[in-house]
This record gives C-alpha cells, sequence and structure tokens, in this order.
C-alpha cells in the first residue's frame, strides 16, 4: 500500500465495474469465467438448502422411507408445529438472541476495533508484546472447569443475560484480522492529525473508524453471528427458561431427543418416545437461519454503503 | 445426634470439602454415641435435587402437591433442577466441581456412577444412616442391591428396587414369518432363517437394523447371541471380559479370545453375506424403531420392556403390521437387573443428608409420594387402575421424561396397554432368575483408566466392523483384534479384574 | 536510566494504554486466570482436592495417549488436514473474492453471495445426515445415479480412501461465504488509483488482478494463515464427528486427535486426561506458530503476528 497519497479513493465496486463493460476482451473473458464459477458456487450451495427447506415440510414417515427429496413427497408441517408448539417460549428466545447479539455486537466492535487500532499504529513500542499477549490465549487454555468455576463461583454469571454477551466481547482473531486491515491505512493520515493535536482516542474515533468501514462491516457480521449461533455458553450458564437464546432452545429440543433415547437404552426404562426427528432437525435449521437469511441482503448494503462514505470522507 | 454432627459438618465449609474424611469421623461419633431414634425435624429445610432430562412442562403444579404432602411428613421442601438429556454429560460433572448447591442428585452405573464416587462427589451412606432415615427403603431393598451399590467397599446411592430381568429379546413381524412359513422364533437358528428370508424376498426392507454408530462397543445381538446363549456376564461392557455366570472360581477371560466368539462370526458374516443388514450400517443415523414402525426394517433387538412399549405403540399407529416379541434362548439362565441402573445419592457436601434421605425413602416407599412423582395427578396425567396398574392421562406428556426412574421400586404401576405377552414372558423367565456368586460384583478401573481408554477404542475401531460382517477375512479380523487388543494393554486389565474379582470371592467365602 | 525510559514511555503511550485496558483485562480475567488449569493434565483430580489441591500424578494422564501407538496417527491426520483446509479454503475464498468483486451484474452479485454463506449456518448434525443421504451404499442418492448410467455402486462409508477428498470439499463448501467475505473486505480497502493508474499503463485485466489486487491483499493472507498455523493441531470436532462418527473402518484417514481423545474419554470422562491432550496439542501449535512467525519475520517485520 503507497503511503504517499493521505486521500485513499475507495470506489463504490458497482461503479467500477460499470467503468469497464464491454470494453475489451480480456473483461468478457473474466466475466464469462467469473459467471461460471460462481454459478457452480451458488448451485452447490444452494442445492443442500433446498433440500433441507423440503425435507422439514416432509412427513416423517416419508423421510425414512424415501430420504431426503427435492419436492416433498408427502407434505407434512408437523415439524414446525412441534418447534412453535410453545410459541410464547419461541418468541422469547428470539428476543433474547436479538438482543445479546444487538448489544454484543455494538460493545464488542466498538472494543476489537480500538485495540486493534492500538495494535496497528506502528509508533506503538510494545505492539508486539501485546498482540503476543492476546495471541497466546488462542494457543493455551485452562480448559471447561477452571473456566465454569471462574464465571460460577467467582463472577457469579449464573443465569444472567451478561453470561451470554461478557465472555464473548472480544476475540483475538477478530483482533488481529482487524489489527492488519487497520496497518494498511497511510500513516500520514494520523501524522498530520496528531500535529494538529488530536488526541489518540479522537484519531481513531474520527479518523480511523471511518476508514475502516469495509472492515468494520465484516467483523461486525462475524460478531453477530457469533452472538447468533452461541448456545454453548446457555447450555453451561442458563438454566431459566426466560434466558434461554434460539439457538439453545433448538438444540435442547432435538438433543433431548437423542439423549433420552440414549439413557432409556442403558438405564433399561422403556418409553414411549414418537417424535420426528429428521424433518426436525431440518426445520431447526430453517427456523434458526431465517432471521439471518431476510437481514444479510440489508447488511451487504451497509457494506456498500459503508464503503461510499469512507470514500468521500477521506 | 447424627443429625447435629452431619449437620455441623455440612455447615463448615471447610469441612465440608473434606467429604469423604468427614463422614468416617461422623460415623466414627454415631458408633460411640448412642443412637437415639427421635430425629429432630423442627427446623424447616428446602432441599435441592438435581435430576436429568428435559423440566417437565407441569413440573410446577406436581412438585406444589409434592411439597405440601413433604412439608407435613418430613417438614421439608424440595426444588428440583433439570440437566437436559442433550447436555448433561458435560453439565453433571460440572455441578460437582463447582461444588454448587444440592442435596440430592440422580445417579446410575451408567451415568459414571463409579467415577463421581471416588473423585468424592457423593456422601458414602453408612448402614446406620440408611437404617435410620431411609427405613422403608434399607426393608424393602434385597440385600444384594445395596451390594451392588459399594464402591471400594461403600455405599454412594439408594439404588432402584426392581426385580425386573434384563435380558434382551428381538422384535419381529410376525406376518412375515407367516408369509413364509417359516418355523416359530426362538433360537439362533431359527432367527438366523427368518432374517435371511426376509432379505431375499422382502424388496425394500431390510432383515435386521441396528445403529452401532451410537458408541456402544458390541454388536447389538452379543447380549443374546454371546451372553446369554452361553450362560455368560460380562463384567464391564467398556472392556471385553466375561466370566461363565456358574463358574464358582469366577474365572475372567476375553471374549474376543474364545471358540464362542469365533462361532458366532461365521454366523454374523452368513447373515450379513446374505443381506441381512446394511453394509452401511456403522454410519446408520436414523433411528431404528421409526425405521421398523415404518416397515423399513423387519428386526431389531432391544430389552423386553422398551421392545414390548414400541410393540404396544406398534398396535396402536400400526395395525397392519402385526409384531411378536422372540427370545431367543429361552432355556438359558436368567439374570436378574442390576441395581444401580439408577438410583439417587447425596451430594459429598450436602447440608442436610437426614432430610435428603428421608426424602428417598418417601419417593421410593411411599405409595402416595411415589405414584404423585412417577405419574402425576390423577385424572390430568394418568388413571391408576387397581394397585399396579394406570392408563395415560389427557396430559400424561405434560409430566414425563426426566430421570424419576431413580426412585423406581416395586410400587412401580404398569401401563394397561403392556403386551399381555410381555408380561407372561417376564413372569417365566422370573422363575429361571439364577443367583450368581459374582452378581453384586463391580470392576473399578481406576488403576487401570489408561488402558481401558485404549481397550474401547480398540473395540469401537476392529471389534465392530469385524462383528458387523465388514472385514471379510474373519480369521485374520480377529486375530488383528486380539492383537490390537493386546497392544492396548488388555492383559493388565485382565490381571487386575480378576485380582479383584478373587478378593471379591475371598470377601464373600468369609 | 532504563527505569527513567520506561516510565516516560508509559507517559507518551498512556492515550493508547488507556485504550488497551478493556482489552487487557479481558483476557486477562477470562483466558489468563482460567490458564492455571493446565495443572490438571499433571494431576488426579478430585472433587475434595480440587484443581490446586488434588494429588499430582505426573504423566499418567498422558499415557492412554502415548502409549496407544496411536498417537503419531492422529496427530498426522490432524496436521495434514488442517493444511490442506488452510491451502484450499484460502485459495478458493480469494477467487471466489476476485470474482465477486469483478462480475458486474447487481443482483447476481447480491444473490450470489448470498447463496454462498448459505452452507454457513447447516449444523454440522445436519450434513452429516444430507452426507448419508447422498452417499449411503444402498439407497444413496450417488448410487442411484451411478446405477441409472449403468455404473456399479461405490462403497463410500466402507472405504477409507474416499474421505480425505470428502472432507475436504466439504470443509471448502461451508467456509466458502464465510471467509470470501473476508478478503471482499480487503480488496474493497484497495486505493482505486492503484488500478486506474495500471489502466492507464495498459493492463488487461487479468495482470491488474496479479500485480494489484493479489500482491494488495497479502497482508490479509498471511495474517490468517498464521492465525490458522497456531491450530494446526486441533481438528474440527463437530465437522470430523457428525461426518463419520464412530465408523472404524474409516478411523485410518478420518481420525484426528480431538475424535480419538473424545472416543477414549467417553467412558471415564476424566478431566485430567482431557487437559493432558489438550496441553500436547497447545504445546505442539505453540512450536509451529513460534516457527511460522520467526520465518515470516524474517521475510517481513512487519507481516508478523508479533
Amino acid at each position: 500500500m503507497s503511503a504517499t497519497t493521505a486521500n485513499p479513493g475507495r470506489l463504490d465496486p458497482e461503479i467500477r465495474a460499470n467503468k469497464g463493460k464491454g470494453k475489451s476482451s480480456d473483461r468478457v473473458l473474466l466475466a464469462v469465467i467469473g459467471y461460471t464459477l460462481l454459478t457452480i458456487l451458488a448451485l452447490f450451495c444452494i442445492f443442500p438448502f433446498i433440500l433441507i427447506i423440503s425435507s422439514s415440510l416432509t412427513e416423517e414417515s416419508s423421510i425414512i422411507e424415501h430420504g431426503f427429496k427435492i419436492v416433498p413427497t408427502q407434505f407434512s408441517l408437523e415439524a414446525y408445529s412441534i418447534l412453535f408448539k410453545y410459541p410464547a417460549d419461541m418468541l422469547k428466545a428470539y428476543g433474547v438472541t436479538i438482543s445479546v447479539t444487538l448489544i454484543g455486537t455494538a460493545v464488542g466492535l466498538f472494543l476489537t476495533s480500538m485495540t486493534a487500532y492500538v495494535l496497528s499504529r506502528k509508533d506503538f513500542k510494545w505492539r508486539n508484546h501485546f498482540s503476543f499477549f492476546f495471541f497466546f490465549t488462542t494457543l493455551f487454555s485452562g480448559g471447561l472447569v477452571p473456566w465454569y468455576l471462574l464465571i460460577v463461583n467467582y463472577l457469579d454469571l449464573k443465569d444472567t443475560l451478561v453470561v451470554l454477551i461478557v465472555p464473548m466481547l472480544m476475540n483475538v482473531f477478530y483482533i488481529i484480522v482487524m489489527k492488519s486491515f487497520m496497518s494498511s491505512i497511510p500513516e500520514a493520515i494520523t501524522e498530520s492529525a496528531k500535529i494538529d493535536g488530536a488526541s489518540d482516542f479522537l484519531i481513531f474515533l474520527k479518523l480511523i473508524i471511518p476508514l475502516s468501514k469495509p472492515a468494520l462491516a465484516t467483523i461486525g457480521l462475524f460478531i453477530a453471528l457469533a452472538y447468533w449461533n452461541d448456545w454453548y455458553h446457555a447450555l453451561l450458564f442458563i438454566s431459566k427458561s426466560e434466558l434461554m437464546p434460539l439457538q439453545y432452545y433448538l438444540y435442547r429440543l432435538l438433543g433431548n431427543m437423542d439423549g433420552m433415547r440414549k439413557a432409556m437404552m442403558q438405564s433399561g426404562v422403556a418409553m414411549n418416545l414418537d417424535i420426528p426427528t429428521e424433518s426436525l432437525k431440518m426445520a431447526m435449521t430453517i427456523v434458526a437461519t431465517g432471521p439471518i437469511l431476510i437481514a444479510y441482503p440489508f447488511i451487504q448494503r451497509f457494506f456498500v454503503q459503508g464503503l461510499t462514505i469512507g470514500a468521500v470522507k477521506g | 445426634m447424627l443429625a447435629t454432627l452431619l449437620g455441623a459438618c455440612g455447615g463448615d465449609k471447610n469441612a465440608a470439602e473434606n467429604g469423604a474424611s468427614n463422614v468416617d469421623k461422623g460415623n466414627g461419633g454415631v458408633r460411640s454415641a448412642e443412637v437415639t431414634d427421635e430425629i429432630d425435624l423442627s427446623k424447616e429445610v428446602k432441599l435441592k435435587m438435581l435430576l436429568v432430562g428435559g423440566k417437565p412442562v407441569d413440573y410446577e403444579e406436581v412438585f406444589g402437591e409434592l411439597n405440601k404432602l413433604l412439608k407435613e411428613k418430613i417438614n421439608a421442601t424440595v426444588e428440583a433442577e433439570f440437566l437436559d438429556w442433550s447436555d448433561w454429560t458435560q453439565k453433571y460433572p460440572l455441578k460437582f466441581a463447582a461444588n454448587e448447591d444440592f442435596d440430592l442428585v440422580y445417579t446410575a452405573n451408567w451415568a459414571f456412577y463409579n467415577d463421581q464416587a471416588i473423585r468424592g462427589g457423593f456422601l458414602e451412606l453408612t448402614e446406620d444412616m440408611l437404617a435410620k432415615y431411609t427405613p422403608k427403603t434399607w426393608e424393602a431393598l434385597p440385600k444384594a442391591a445395596w451390594e451392588q451399590a459399594k464402591v471400594s467397599g461403600k455405599v454412594y446411592m439408594v439404588p432402584q428396587n426392581s426385580n425386573e430381568v434384563v435380558d434382551k429379546v428381538v422384535l419381529i413381524r410376525e406376518d412375515l414369518r407367516q408369509k413364509y412359513n417359516l418355523d416359530p422364533v426362538n433360537s439362533p437358528e431359527t432367527y438366523a432363517a427368518y432374517l435371511k428370508t426376509i432379505a431375499v424376498n422382502e424388496k425394500g426392507v431390510g432383515a435386521f437394523g441396528a445403529k452401532p454408530g451410537d458408541g456402544w462397543k458390541w454388536h447389538e445381538l452379543d447380549e443374546v447371541l454371546l451372553e446369554q446363549q452361553n450362560n455368560w456376564k460380562v463384567v464391564d461392557p467398556n472392556v471385553p471380559f466375561a466370566f461363565q455366570m456358574d463358574d464358582p472360581a469366577g474365572n475372567v477371560f476375553n471374549v474376543y479370545d474364545t471358540p464362542e466368539f469365533a462361532e458366532l462370526l461365521k454366523y454374523y458374516k452368513d447373515l450379513v453375506d446374505n443381506g441381512a443388514w446394511s453394509k452401511n450400517i456403522i454410519s446408520y443415523k436414523n433411528d431404528i424403531w421409526q425405521d421398523m414402525k415404518a416397515g423399513k426394517i423387519a428386526s431389531y433387538a432391544h430389552n423386553l420392556g422398551t421392545v414390548a412399549i414400541n410393540m404396544s405403540e406398534a398396535r396402536r399407529d400400526k395395525p397392519e403390521y402385526e409384531m411378536a416379541i422372540a427370545d431367543l434362548t429361552p432355556d438359558k439362565m436368567k439374570s436378574a437387573a442390576v441395581s444401580t441402573q439408577n438410583g439417587m445419592a447425596i451430594h459429598a457436601t450436602s447440608k442436610n443428608p437426614e432430610r435428603a434421605l428421608m426424602l428417598i425413602d418417601l419417593l421410593q416407599n411411599d405409595k402416595e409420594i411415589h405414584d404423585l412423582t412417577m405419574y402425576g395427578i390423577v385424572g390430568k396425567h394418568y388413571e391408576p387402575v387397581g394397585d399396579d396398574q394406570f392408563t395415560p392421562g389427557p396430559s400424561s406428556t405434560n409430566y414425563t421424561g426426566f430421570s424419576n426412574w431413580g426412585w423406581n421400586s416395586l410400587l412401580n404401576r404398569t401401563d394397561t396397554t403392556y403386551p399381555k405377552e410381555a408380561d407372561e414372558m417376564l413372569n417365566q423367565w422370573q422363575e429361571k432368575v439364577y443367583h450368581y456368586p459374582l452378581e453384586t460384583f463391580v470392576f473399578d478401573d481406576s488403576q487401570v483408566k489408561n488402558e481401558v481408554s485404549n481397550i474401547g477404542n480398540v473395540m469401537l475401531r476392529y471389534a465392530i466392523p469385524l462383528e458387523y460382517g465388514l472385514i471379510q477375512d474373519i480369521k485374520k479380523g480377529q486375530a488383528e483384534l486380539i492383537k490390537q487388543l493386546q497392544a492396548a494393554g488388555i492383559d493388565k486389565v485382565g490381571a487386575e479384574m480378576q485380582s479383584q474379582v478373587d478378593a471379591f470371592l475371598a470377601a464373600q467365602k468369609e | 536510566m532504563k527505569n527513567y525510559r520506561f516510565f516516560s514511555d508509559l507517559k507518551k503511550y498512556r492515550a493508547l494504554l488507556l485504550m488497551l485496558t478493556p482489552a487487557v483485562l479481558f483476557f486477562l480475567l477470562f483466558a489468563y486466570i482460567p490458564m492455571a488449569g493446565i495443572v490438571l493434565a499433571f494431576k488426579q483430580f478430585n472433587y475434595q482436592g480440587g484443581i490446586f489441591g488434588s494429588p499430582w500424578n505426573g504423566l499418567e494422564n498422558f499415557r492412554f495417549f502415548m502409549e496407544s501407538g496411536d498417537a503419531w496417527r492422529v496427530t498426522r491426520n490432524t496436521a495434514l488436514y488442517n493444511i490442506a483446509f488452510i491451502i484450499i479454503n484460502n485459495l478458493l475464498q480469494i477467487v471466489t473474492a476476485i470474482l465477486l468483486f469483478e462480475v458486474a451484474g447487481k443482483w447476481f452479485r447480491k444473490v450470489t453471495q448470498t447463496v454462498l454463506f448459505l452452507p454457513y449456518f447447516i449444523s454440522w448434525v445436519v450434513v452429516g445426515a444430507i452426507a448419508y443421504n447422498l452417499f449411503n451404499y444402498d439407497v444413496g442418492t450417488l448410487n442411484v445415479m451411478l446405477s441409472s448410467i449403468g455404473l456399479g455402486p461405490v462403497d463410500i462409508y466402507n472405504t477409507a480412501a474416499y474421505w480425505p477428498l470428502i472432507l475436504i470439499v466439504v470443509s471448502a463448501w461451508k467456509a466458502l461465504g464465510y471467509g470470501s467475505i473476508m478478503y471482499l473486505a480487503a480488496i474493497t480497502s484497495i486505493d482505486t488509483e492503484m488500478y486506474e493508474a495500471a489502466e492507464i499503463d495498459g493492463a488487461n485485466i487479468f495482470q491488474r488482478i496479479l500485480k494489484i489486487t493479489v500482491p494488495n491483499i497479502m497482508p490479509t493472507v498471511i495474517i490468517l494463515f498464521l492465525l490458522a498455523i497456531g491450530n494446526i493441531f486441533r481438528g474440527d470436532f463437530g465437522m470430523f464427528y457428525n461426518m463419520v462418527g464412530n465408523n472404524g473402518l474409516l478411523f485410518s484417514s478420518t481420525d484426528v486427535i480431538d475424535t480419538y481423545v473424545f472416543r477414549s474419554l467417553t467412558t471415564s470422562n476424566e478431566i485430567g486426561m482431557s487437559a493432558a491432550a489438550g496441553f500436547y496439542q497447545s504445546i505442539l501449535g505453540f512450536a509451529t506458530i513460534l516457527l511460522a512467525n520467526y520465518a515470516v519475520r524474517k521475510y517481513d517485520k512487519d507481516r508478523a503476528l508479533f
């Protein structure tokens, strides 16, 4: 990255792509390769998802007899009716997940980028020491027991919303990726601001954040997905049903059946279990993914928007 | 006296953390002091109980009723915490490690009873304590049940009281058997004939279904065709050692290194070569019972109780299929259930162990409380039929699915839809129950943990594919299995087990 | 003198240090304090003693792994799989990101990007179920298709040789959307003036990609590579377990440290033994990352992790 320019002109990819449209043969060739390859990859990715949607709408006995099919052989909404048997619980679970995701992403993204910024400052003498301090935690961990003890006995966070948010606020992976993005911002920008007497924190807030929009959007998305998909913290620390996030709610629904079958076999206890596990698994995927898929196009827009604002600002 | 002593131990946190040694002190105190029959109930206590399973929807209602009764009888109330089936194996040990506050806990031989006891998670239950605080249970439970509950000579759980015979049977499709004019299925040979005929003639139907990928280290027919057929008993399903039930010397041997096993391998190979089960059986992911109900498979093996319940479900939902229970080893010795398959223990640091024990006594042997906690509320969750049967009520599904099995007892009721033939079979078995010297022996693997881990891995990797006939040359496969077990340290485990068995038998003679 | 220097630095960097404080405290609390639990690898855990009071038992907890004779095999498998995943997944993600960036259609790009993200949301349990549905011998979609064109069936679940390929494809498939977003962000951060300059110089689009896009995303590539290297001895348990399960016939080519340890410990549930296995993975990962970081430092000091 050249450090000579203080004005990293960034352009909406749409404008850029349109500029070269129909211009020369190399572009045509790239377009052919691009469309073909992406279409093939997209088909690979969408095919299993269609199977899942279709199976979630199929009668369980029909799945057992014929396997998963692209079109439901015997239409049934049973799996969904089991999932939504207690609609209030389900809505509550959505509510918990959405609030945890929103709060966690906002706070987490701010802390992550602030930390990343300091580590990206080449004039900060101890940046490598601190990087190592953070990175080391990804290699060594004390395991589940001490961590559980800390959170339950010393921090007393069991059955709180906090326990779903705080332990996931920062992740070394995100910090380091963010740092790598930020180190490509020309030093000249911070230099000149410094001469104007701006403090480090203000530089971060007013200059770096706007310039890092693509990185913020990416890492923000990752943080949000991590919160959205998390069930493990709930598994360990949440027993009150009103604090259960969506993924854990679903995980329990399915896991309970599998777990009970095994337990019954070993304990010698006989019980009647008649649950459509196959179609339920599939319906769970849809229920958990649906909201994200609906929200994703808006996040994508935010991507593009972020870039253009960044360009103007810079 | 005991109450105050134990109370003091539980109350003092530091002392409580020293669980095991403390209990000994407690006992000493009891033995030297006069045991008075008066139990001090003046202080109301709130007990916490850890159960495995999903919290039942109508928990508040049923336990509300329970607490009214408990208040009256032992001046206590109880609150249960439920560890879901989906994740209890992860959470259960953590609750102990963090020394969370609970008094009673579900336990079972398959739910790490031995490990938790050795690690000091449970309070030792002495005879004095049991006689005093669980008098009805102390009386009702056979001596052998308490013996089974011993871990290195000490009792840590109040086991269930169940005289059921746990032998395995197979469920077959009677309509298909008659369609092909096959002999009644009552032996390994007639069963093989049934499986092969179905495999050849019924398109789209698998003859035998199993889900070995679940982690079980044996062929699902081994308990029938290897253990029951030869009157063997496998000591611990995690290692391949067995003894002859009527062998007074209690010699343990490696099951895989016997002519009987070699013969059985041929039997299995013949079945798989005739297409009796899917080639991909080890990776099979569906639920076997659902398959059977859908008509996709024609037989599977399970314990009698489960098979019977499934059969009554099929009678309701799939009347077009006629099913039958087949005992492949009708003339062999039958063995009684292991009492530690379900039970309740007291947390090592419980502050109210006496009251907790009294609660277990009531749960297991007080008719009113047993009925309430096992089946819920009359008219809502169940309807009693006579003294020992019931029919499910309109919202029976709102109070089920968790381990109230911990206090199974002779007061248990049976579902009226439970198939008659299963009952008859059970009654016949009861007469043939054979009590053998090693009936209550439990293997303590703490000295050979590493070897047991490795052996389990070898069984999954070499024994399962071999038994399901996926290895072409069974002779070579068997030799390889034995070789791998040797490398994993099977001899050391065998020697350790034999010495424990010898010590156990010697102690019995005294 | 030295001390004086330190305090003046402290003063100079006080704003930056203050900004680092939340993160430092966070990792101290949630990572470094519980790290004391590593001692469990050398202890025979019991509830009375807890983490620090339980008796030491030397290397006893490592014995199940080291003496089994499988340690080398599963360690090698773990590392080879991860190397394959790192190379193939990243290459595919980079190509996809570049193509997504360069193709014209706005709708096409949006739809593709969303679709590529779908596999990320499918849990491994469901992926395992779908794979079984596709690959099983008797009624699997693949064998039905093969037989309809007159070819014999393939017995995938009993043949270890197919599995490295299957696992690599599945891993690439699942990570594609997620990973390419990172590279897309890196590409959109590239200064457009460079592109314009290249165009004026008469470079065609392929030259431009090779000469400008690729070098400019190299820092991201290197960082992601280094981050992945530290975890090269940790297998993705969810993936391996749900795809392969307890199928012993496939272990020779699919067993990784994590699945092996899981199977070994399901019956004993021994905390010390799992701590020992984790410690083994940490030590190996630590050694590898030190080497890799050293190599990167030699090549370009600024690109190193620390």
